[in-house]
């Protein structure tokens, strides 16, 4: 997907480990806190299936695992499952990068699509991701998330 | 500069008062910690002078106030010196905008230029903003800038 016509990125550093950050990523415990509630359902392994859903119980997105090496590289095949015209733009790529400097992580989200002027990256994703990844930066530093809810 | 060819935006979330917030973005003794030891230099007035001065003593970057909204918008012109072709790409402009929400602050930078493809936007503020921002939510979060390398 090198030829991804419409792209979001997002780099954030966060004083932890890789592991942790890892954890934070994938682990329903963690997820709920800064992610508004959401939990995510898969066993992380190439091919796997991947969910993530509302605290409610309805499927948010859905997709499965193209590539994991654990805890530095994470690749999704991502598709939203509740806004009609997010859903007809088919399937979206979510890479994360960890990469260890200093006493942080280096937290790379590339979230692309073959779809020009993606109204799912442009609209959903590029809004979610600074709030969701500021939100899980404070948990990690701090002990507590920023906001319970979004704004 | 609303057809900017190359632009690049930066939204982070930061426990903090828009007040607290505009002292450490634009405060020397708060900078220098969150932002490799550089230190602006302006009286943060509509039409100033502006200069990043890195701790060498070297000035880094030059450039004016357009717009300021204390703490509210801060809208700067931006020549960078540190490399010839950030330099030859001429003005940028970078917009900081602050809005309260909750316990914290929303902080948006748009840093964008009228360079198409520009490798300062894109190489220099592009990696450059997210480290910074980073380091400087971690120091008002937690009184502990982050040590990268």
């Amino acid at each position: 997907m090198s030829t991804a016509q419409t792209r979001f990125v997002y780099v954030t550093y966060i004083r932890t480990t890789p592991e942790r950050l890892w954890a934070a990523l994938t682990q329903p415990e963690f997820t709920k806190r800064y992610w508004f509630g959401v939990t995510m359902k898969s066993d992380w392994k190439a091919g796997a299936g991947w969910e993530m859903m509302y605290d409610d119980g309805r499927v948010m997105d859905a997709g499965s695992i193209v590539e994991a090496d654990a805890p530095r590289r994470l690749v999704i095949k991502w598709r939203n499952e509740w806004k009609p015209e997010f859903k007809a733009e088919g399937y979206s790529r979510c890479t994360m990068e960890l990469e260890p400097t200093g006493d942080s992580v280096k937290l790379s989200v590339i979230h692309e699509m073959d779809v020009a002027n993606s109204a799912f990256i442009n609209e959903g994703v590029s809004n979610g991701w600074p709030k969701i990844l500021s939100n899980l930066k404070s948990l990690l530093e701090t002990g507590s998330v920023l906001m319970a809810e979004k704004i | 500069m609303s057809q900017a060819q190359s632009r690049f935006v930066y939204v982070s979330y930061i426990r903090a008062t828009p007040e607290r917030l505009w002292a450490a973005l634009t405060q020397p003794e708060f900078t220098k910690q969150y932002w490799s030891g550089v230190s602006p230099i302006s009286t943060w007035e509509k039409g100033a002078d502006w200069q990043l001065v890195l701790e060498s003593g070297r000035v880094a970057d030059t450039g004016s106030i357009l717009e300021s909204d204390p703490p509210r918008r801060l809208v700067i012109q931006w020549l960078c010196h540190m490399r010839e072709d950030f330099t030859a790409e001429g003005y940028s402009r970078c917009t900081i905008e602050l809005e309260p929400m909750g316990d914290a602050v929303e902080l948006t930078i748009a840093h964008e230029n009228d360079h198409p493809n520009s490798p300062f936007i894109y190489e220099g503020v592009g990696t450059g903003w997210p480290a910074i921002i980073s380091s400087l939510k971690s120091l008002l979060e937690t009184g502990e800038v982050l040590t990268m390398q």
